[in-house]
This record gives structure tokens, sequence and C-alpha cells, in this order.
């Protein structure tokens, strides 16, 4: 007896809600062999409700959502929500950072990138540019190489941040891209004097192409050294403020940029110059070294030739080791230890790792490893040259041609304007944005239940005050009040978490008191019913009728009020985060994505910040709406006659 | 009818009562503390008067002085509800003197530097505009709308508003201000991203009108299209139920023409709901309208509330709060007795 009763309360609820009261008197029927088919009333429902396409259709997006942004998150790697990279701010939407344009993949002579886009060079001279070409909100297009330059058989090119350069044969410097800012061209010291300006012999002559060096660009700014250690350099001294202690440098071995210094190494090859004492001083041989002052590390040794990335910078010693300065984030993978007889022979750097290859053919990647920059290709090794764009690295072989490529493809959906990727923000930000409404949901329905369910089945006096509770939290205005409890609780110093809980106790308590009415309704309807009488004849308490047998009655209907109120509550939490007053950056919802973007630059020129979130948004919300409405049509037997 | 009216009247009062507590009760969270900033920047200009001083002296005129504030403002106990009735105006002042919303001291606005009244009342004036403006430009499509796709219902116009209601009230208003944003204004370039009038310009009569009108015909559209899909829904549902009457048929038997079956006979008994919807619904779009007019950058009092809450001008907060708690208790009012006066089955003073 006791072991039965234990399972019908396990199943009681579901089964009385599913299955309605008549199951029992259908199977008896059915063993009489009844003419009509009987069908349960859940059966009848997901019956009703599979012959609505568009219903279905939603019920799928519904699901296909929840998976995305509940299992999508444990796909991602490497995410966090503080995720920052300057050089990759508002990149549009592409998956072509690394793919090198066929002509070229078997005829390479150099490639070179410092952003988002790479120019690469082949052995005829030919110059290719790809990756994401156009140039934030000038209108500009990498892409639109100048006629002359194709024209011309080219030796050297070199990328920077937003332009590129390029040199001929006959030693005529070619540039192109953004030039608002110094990038190449002349500037009139007198009008612009944060402006180096290009020299007088590049803009109108041309220079010895045998004896150059080194072509290296970084943000708005381009450096050219010669062998005999002659430098040109020009650009925008608000990026490299170092840049007047280069002008004129005569006695360089090698030149990098980081993304506020230019490096260089002078002649003697004993250190790091910056223009400015202490700054690159400090050598560490790995990432997590101590420091040690850079003669005493250096100890005889000389400096072969230096590769920056945007934070730091890395030696290559004569002896084939390397040793690194600069600042170092946390997360990096380490630089690989080599075997006795093994040296680096070449080393390049991109904007946040290194790539070196050895004498034995061996290719390494160390660094940061966010982008999947250190995860070298099998193919790779064996190469005899790398280079190293700025999230990328590419192996070449004798011949020229590219024998493999590693490192970051491009986001899907674009990147935000703090460099993040927007798709993998949009799968966390659906995970809170939905956990939100989801717990609000939850709130609600609980308090909207119980009070509609005492206030219905007591009646009187309860019924009186609570009505009047529910009034008064029915005249709430509600967007403002939220507001105002939002703002009040970002004055009020509790952590992030405890915030984002309160926030879904505020929507939660404030959507409660459409359902207890409906429930209150409807109990007072169920109230009647033969079966609620038989139960108090037997002598069941009230409240044991109320929550026990009148509520299992009236579950499909909360179920479909909570369908629609889920809708609600993630649009509210949307449209509070949108304000500024709900989850704040970093961590993203689907609401404070869109948190700025009413601002027309963003709104034609960074389309994908806003149209990507919306969509998400605004298709979940739809779905999820269709279906609840749907739910609500079939579970209604009125509605099937009037079809 | 009076009696009910007085009784509901009495109630809504009682309700403004225990709200207005309950938002003085959430604004007294706030960590801040007027008196103390008040004597602080007091002390700050009056460094001269004070060089002769002592540690001791200084910080005894600036007791003296905070305590002086704390009594001027009613904040020198912490018994929240004896502040409570002093804000009120019920309770005295440590002088003796009432200084509280009764005897009309909304309170002073600290970012702008005048009293609360003074700040609201252009802001007040548009928001109201606006909200007429928009409701009544809803109304005139979603009626013809909604009975259009009662007495064709099912068929292909009616599916296709359907399925076009559902997607509009599912979209946050945000987004559909930011999609129009971007058709109109940075594809088509027709009108203006933001703001009231002409930058710097100072017309008079028509043409204010209507460079009025040109800056606030985006936002008026995108408000009226976000309560489209609401009230289209609302509409059909209510006109499909008065299609249903028993009354209806009788007519139609009658051989009464359809027109005036649905124009005349339907259509009355739908407007019952329909009413309640409008005057709800006006109601609702105060607040709606907060995110439009800080998305368009209008001068409405959406957008002094949510400056307020970002410059923590509570004084200003709070005083919003209580209008639109006040609109939507009248708002509720309203529609009771226009139900009443409307339908006449419904007795109002039971």
């Amino acid at each position: 007896m006791s072991k039965k009763n234990n399972e019908t309360k396990a199943s009681r609820w579901g089964k009385r809600a599913v299955v309605g009261g008549s199951k029992q008197m259908a199977d008896e029927m059915e063993k009489k062999g009844s003419v009509e088919e009987i069908v349960s009333p859940i059966r009848q429902i997901v019956r009703n409700y599979r012959e609505r396409k568009l219903a279905m259709v939603a019920l799928f997006i519904v699901i296909a959502m929840f998976l995305l942004v509940f299992v999508g998150p444990l796909f991602i790697d490497n995410y966090t929500d503080i995720y920052k990279e300057s050089l990759m701010q508002n990149m549009p939407p592409t998956l072509s950072l690394m793919s090198v344009p066929d002509e070229l993949a078997n005829d390479i002579k150099m490639i070179d990138s410092y952003s988002n886009f790479s120019v690469g060079l082949s052995n005829s001279g030919k110059v290719y540019v790809w990756g994401s070409t156009a140039l934030g909100t000038t209108g500009k297009d990498m892409e639109d190489i100048p006629e002359e330059i194709l024209n011309d058989k080219i030796a050297y090119v070199a990328a920077g941040y937003d332009h590129a350069l390029a040199i001929s044969e006959e030693g005529k410097v070619y540039a192109w891209g953004a030039n608002k800012l110094g990038q190449y061209g002349y500037f009139d010291p007198a009008e612009f004097p944060n402006i180096v300006s290009m020299p007088d012999e590049i803009l109108n002559g041309t220079i010895d192409v045998a004896n150059i060096k080194k072509v290296t660009c970084g943000y708005q700014c381009s450096a050219i050294l010669m062998n005999d250690g002659t430098l040109y350099i020009w650009g925008n001294k608000n990026t490299y403020a170092n840049i007047d202690k280069f002008v004129g440098k005569d006695d360089l071995v090698d030149i990098d940029f980081t993304l506020n210094y230019i490096v260089g190494v002078g002649k003697l090859r004993n250190g790091v110059f910056a223009g400015q004492r202490g700054l690159y001083d400090q050598y560490h041989a790995t990432f997590t070294d101590k420091a040690v002052a850079a003669s005493d590390f250096l100890n005889g040794r000389k400096i072969q030739s230096i590769a920056a990335t945007c934070d730091n910078i890395c030696m290559l010693l004569d002896d084939g080791s390397v040793c690194y300065t600069g600042n170092f984030n946390t997360g990096l993978v380490e630089t690989p230890t080599l075997a006795a007889d093994e040296d680096f022979i070449s080393l390049g750097a991109g904007a946040r790792h290194y790539t070196a290859l050895t004498n034995k053919g061996n290719v390494y990647s160390w660094g940061a490893n966010v982008l999947g920059q250190a995860d070298v290709d099998e193919n790779a090794q064996g190469a005899s040259d790398i280079y190293v764009g700025s999230f990328q690295s590419y192996a070449v072989d004798e011949s020229g041609e590219l024998q493999g490529s590693w490192g970051y493809k491009g986001a899907i959906f674009g990147t935000d304007k703090y460099g993040a990727n927007v798709f993998h923000r949009i799968i966390h930000g659906g995970k809170m944005t939905m956990t939100i409404g989801a717990i609000a949901v939850i709130i609600s329905t609980i308090i909207g239940v119980i009070i509609g369910c005492i206030s219905g089945y007591f009646g009187g006096k309860v019924d009186m005050i609570l009505m009047r509770v529910t009034e008064i939290f029915a005249a709430i205005p509600f967007l403002p009040f939220a507001l105002i409890l939002s703002a009040v609780m970002a004055q009020m110093d509790i952590s992030e978490n405890a915030k984002i809980f309160l926030l879904m106790c505020i929507l939660g308590v404030l959507t409660w008191t459409g359902l207890a009415r409906m429930v209150r309704g409807q109990v007072l309807a169920a109230r009647e019913n033969e079966y609620v009488t038989a139960a108090k004849a037997i002598g069941v308490k009230e409240s044991r009728i109320a929550f026990r047998h009148i509520l299992p009655n009236i579950v499909s209907i909360i179920f479909v009020t909570l369908t629609l109120d889920f809708a609600t509550c993630m649009l509210t939490e949307s449209s509070l985060s949108y304000l500024g007053f709900g989850v704040n950056y970093p961590r993203p919802t689907w609401g404070n994505m869109l948190n700025g973007a009413n601002n027309s630059t963003i709104i034609t020129h960074f389309w994908w910040q806003w149209v990507f979130p919306s969509l998400f948004l605004a298709i979940t919300c739809i779905c999820i709406n269709i279906v609840g409405d749907t739910l609500r049509d079939v579970m209604d037997p009125k509605s099937d006659r009037d079809k | 009818m009076l009696k009910y009216i007085l009784k509901r009247i009495g109630y809504m009062l009682i309700v403004l009562v225990i709200l207005s507590f309950l938002m003085f009760m959430i604004y007294n969270l706030v960590p801040s503390n007027r008196a103390y900033t008040d004597a602080k920047a007091d002390v700050q200009s009056r460094k001269q008067l004070m060089q002769g001083m002592t540690e001791e002296q200084k910080e005894n005129y600036f007791n003296d002085l905070y305590l002086e504030y704390q009594r001027q403002y009613g904040t020198d106990t912490d018994n929240l509800l004896i502040r409570y009735l002093r804000w009120v105006g019920v309770s005295p002042l440590y002088y003796g003197n009432y200084n509280g919303l009764l005897q009309g001291n909304l309170g002073y606005s600290h970012e702008y530097d005048k009293p609360v009244v003074e700040v609201i009342v252009e802001p007040m004036k548009n928001t109201i505009f606006i909200n007429i403006f928009a409701t009544i430009l809803a109304l005139v499509i979603t009626i013809p709308l909604g009975i259009v796709c009662a007495v064709r219902k099912g068929k292909k116009l009616d599916q296709a508003v359907q399925v076009g209601s559902i997607i509009g009230y599912s979209l946050p208003t945000f987004i559909i201000a930011i999609l129009f944003i971007w058709i109109f204004c940075s594809v088509l370039k027709i009108f203006p991203t933001s703001g009231m009038s002409t930058p710097g310009s100072n017309y008079t009569g028509w043409k204010w009108f209507t460079d009025t009108m040109y800056y606030l015909a985006l936002p008026l559209i995108t408000m009226t299209f976000c309560s489209l899909g609401g009230m289209t829904r609302y509409v059909r549902a209510s006109m499909i139920d008065a299609l249903s009457m028993d009354c209806i048929r009788t007519a139609r038997a009658k051989g009464v023409k359809e027109k005036v079956v649905i124009y005349s006979h339907a259509f009355r008994n739908a407007l019952i709901p329909i009413v309640t919807l409008v005057v709800g619904w006006f109601l609702g779009i105060f607040a709606g309208s907060l995110i439009f007019e800080d998305m368009f950058g209008l001068n409405g009092m959406g957008k002094i509330m949510i400056q307020a809450l970002r410059t923590a001008d509570f004084d200003l907060v709070i005083l919003l709060q209580l209008f639109y708690v006040a609109i939507s208790l009248i708002g509720n009012l309203i529609i009771d007795l226009v139900y009443g006066l409307v339908d006449p089955r419904v007795r109002v003073s039971k």
C-alpha cells in the first residue's frame, strides 16, 4: 500500500496535468471496445500542435537556441568576459584573415600584417591583399591597390595598422590605405605638429633597393632600414611618442614596432634602444623568469635580431637562444626548449605571439594562444622560411610554396568596439539573458501561483486583502520602477553576481500580478467542480485541496503564461541592460551588447555589432511567443470548434 | 455613482500613500547624504573664514553646519517613518515648521540647480504631446486593421497580419528603433537621428511646427509601429468575440447588410474592451516612451528620468516616479468609469 502511494505521489502532479482524471475511464472504455477513439488530452494537444508548421519551426528554433547558449559555451575555449584586443576593434564579419590567395600560395616572396589585413608579395613582384580589408569608417579598402603598384614590379611590402607600403625594384616607395594621420604622403610640419612627414627622398625620389635591410610598418607609422644603418621613418607621433628619437638615426641594425614604442638595436648589438632609459633594460630568458639587468644577462652575447609584439620584445641572440623584455600578460604559452644542438635561426612576431624556425627546420609558435596562434600546423615542420602576421603564421618551403598556416581565421559575426568576438559574446550573453529570464519567470510564477491559489480558493477576506496587494503591485509602472530599483542597486556596495540575482528578483516581483489574477479566476471556476466537493466530503484539508487537487488541473494554463512571461522577462532585462541599468559590461547580455548602438556610426558602419545580437534576441522572443500562443490555442478546446 | 467614485478615489489615495512610502524606503537605500555633502561644500567655500581655526574648531564648525543642514532637510533622525512623514509634510521639522509635498515643496534638483517642478514642466508637455499623437496614429491604423482581420479570420491577410503582429510585439522597442534609425536616417536619409528642433534655430508659428514635426516624425513613426502588434491583436480578438455573439446571428438572419452588422452591431460590442485597452495603453505609453526619448534624444520626462538616475539626482527621480504611479492609478480609475459608461450592463456602483 505504502509503496503504491509513494509511486502515485511522485507522479500524481504530472499525471493529472497530462492525462486528466478520465484516463482510467478511457482505458475501461477502450477495453470494452468502444467505437470512438479516445485520445488523452495531452496527446490531443501534441497532435494539434504538430499540425501547425509555423509553431513546430518556432519550437525547434527555441530548443536550438537553448542548446546553443547553454551547451555552446562549453565549446568555446579561451573565452573571457573582459577580453580586449585593440588591433581588432570593429572588425567586420570575416573568416578570411588567413586565406592566402591561390595565385600567391605557390609563389610566396613575403607576407606581412600588423592588424586585420595581410599583404603578400609573389616572387614575380605582384602584390596581394587579404583579410578584413575595409578600414573602419574611412570608407577606404585595402583591397583597392593603386594601379601603379599593380603595374610595377615590387620588391618589398609591409603592412601597418591601416596602411601598407610597397617598394618597387627601381626603389620607388608606394603606399596605400588611410592617410589622414601621417601614414604616408606629405604633411606640413607647421600645420600638423604631431606628424613626422615622409622624408623627401622617398616622397620624390627612389631608394637603393639592393641596400634595404628591413621594411616594417606599425600603428600609423612606417620605417625603412638600410644595410648601412640609415633609417627612414615617418608616421603619427600620437601613437609612437618616441619617433623623434629615431628620426635621422643612422646606426641601427634592426627595428620593430610594439603598440606604443618604436624599438631598435644599435650597431653594438648590446641592447634594445627605445629612446628612453630604463624602458627595456630588464631581460628575461622566458616569460616567467626573474628579470636580470641587460648587460648582466647578455654577458658578451650579441643581439642578432629583434621581433616585437604589441607589448614585449623577443631578441634572438648570436648563440641561437632567445630572451625577452617588456610586459607580459598571464596565460602565455611558454618558450619552447630546444635540443642541445638545435638553434633558432629566424624569428618573427605577431601582435601577441612569436613564431621561430630552427636550424633543423622545426617551427615553433608561442606566446598568446587565445586565438590559436600557437597551435602550429603539422605541415609546417621542415619549412625553409616563416612569415608572421598579426595573429597568423605562415610556413613556406624552398620553392616559395605555402606549406602550412595557423592562427586566427577571423570572427564569423565580426568583433565589437573592444575587439572581442561578437559571436562568442552572443553565446555567453544569451546564457545570461536566458538565465535571468528563466529565474525571473520562475520567481514570478511561484509568487503568482501561491497568491492566486490562496486568494481564489479561500475567498472572502483573504481574497480581498490579497487582491488589493495585487492591485498595488499592478499599479506600479513597470519600467520606471525597475529602472529606479536597478539604479539604487548599482549604488549599493554588492558584488556583480548579487546584483544580477537581485535583478532577477526585481523582474520576478514586478511581473507576478497577471498570473495571480488568472490563477485566481481559474481556481474560482475549478472550486465548483464535483471532485472538489468530493474531496471536501472525504475530509481533505483545504490547503491540500487548493494545491494538490485544483492546482494540477490548471497547470497547463500556468505553463502557457510562463512561456509568454519568459519572453517578456527577457525583453525587459534587455531593455534595462540596453539603458545601462541591468547587467553591465564586461558581462555580456543580448541587451547590453546593444548599449550605445543608437549611434549612427555604429548603425551604418559597424552594422554587425547590432544586427546579430538583435537578431538573436528577436528570433528567440518571437519563437517563444509563437510557441506560447500556439500552446494556448491548442489547449483551448473552444478554438478547435472555431476551425 | 458618486459614492462609487469617492470610494475609488479614497482607495486610490491609500495605494498612493503605500507606494510613496515604498518608494521613499527604496530611495533611502541609496548611500547618499545631502546634508553631509552640502556641509562639506560650505566648508570648502568658506576656507578663508576658517583660516585661523584649530583642527578641533574646524571639526566643530563642520559638525554644526552638518547638523544645521540635517535639521533643515529633516534628516536629523534615523527614524525612517518620521522622515517619511516629514517628506510628505505631515510631521514638523526640527524648528516646528512643515515643509513637505503637501506644502508644495516637491524637491530640489541638484543637477539642474532648480526646483524639480521647473525642471519637468517643459519635458512633461513634450511627452504628453508625443504620446497623444502616437496614440491617435496607432488607433487610426489598428482599429480598421483589427476589424478587417476579424472579419476575414483565417484568410491570407489575417494570417499575414497575425504573424506580423507577433513579430511586432515580440521585438523589443529599442531594436525597432535602431532598425528605423538605420532605415530612415542612414539608408534613406530622410529624417534626422535625434533632437527636437534644428540646432540654433529660433522658429515661431508654422515654421516652428513644421520643424518640430520633421524632427518628431521618426520617433512618432517608431512609437506607432511598436504599438501596432499588440493593439491589432487585441482589436481582432475582441471583434471576433463580438462577431460570435447571438445578436449578430440574429441581425444577419434578419437580413441586415453585412457592413451594418460589422460596423454598427459588432463593433459597438467590441468597443468595450477596446476602450479599456486604449486608456490603459495610453497610460502605459508614458512609461514606454522612456526608451524612445532616450534613444531619439527627445526632451521628455523619460529622458529626464534616465538622466536623473544616471546622475543620482534622486529628488527628481522620486517625483517622476510618483507621477508615473499617479498616472497609472488615475488610469485605472478612468478605465473603470469608462467601462460603466460604454457598457450599460456593467454596474459600477456594486
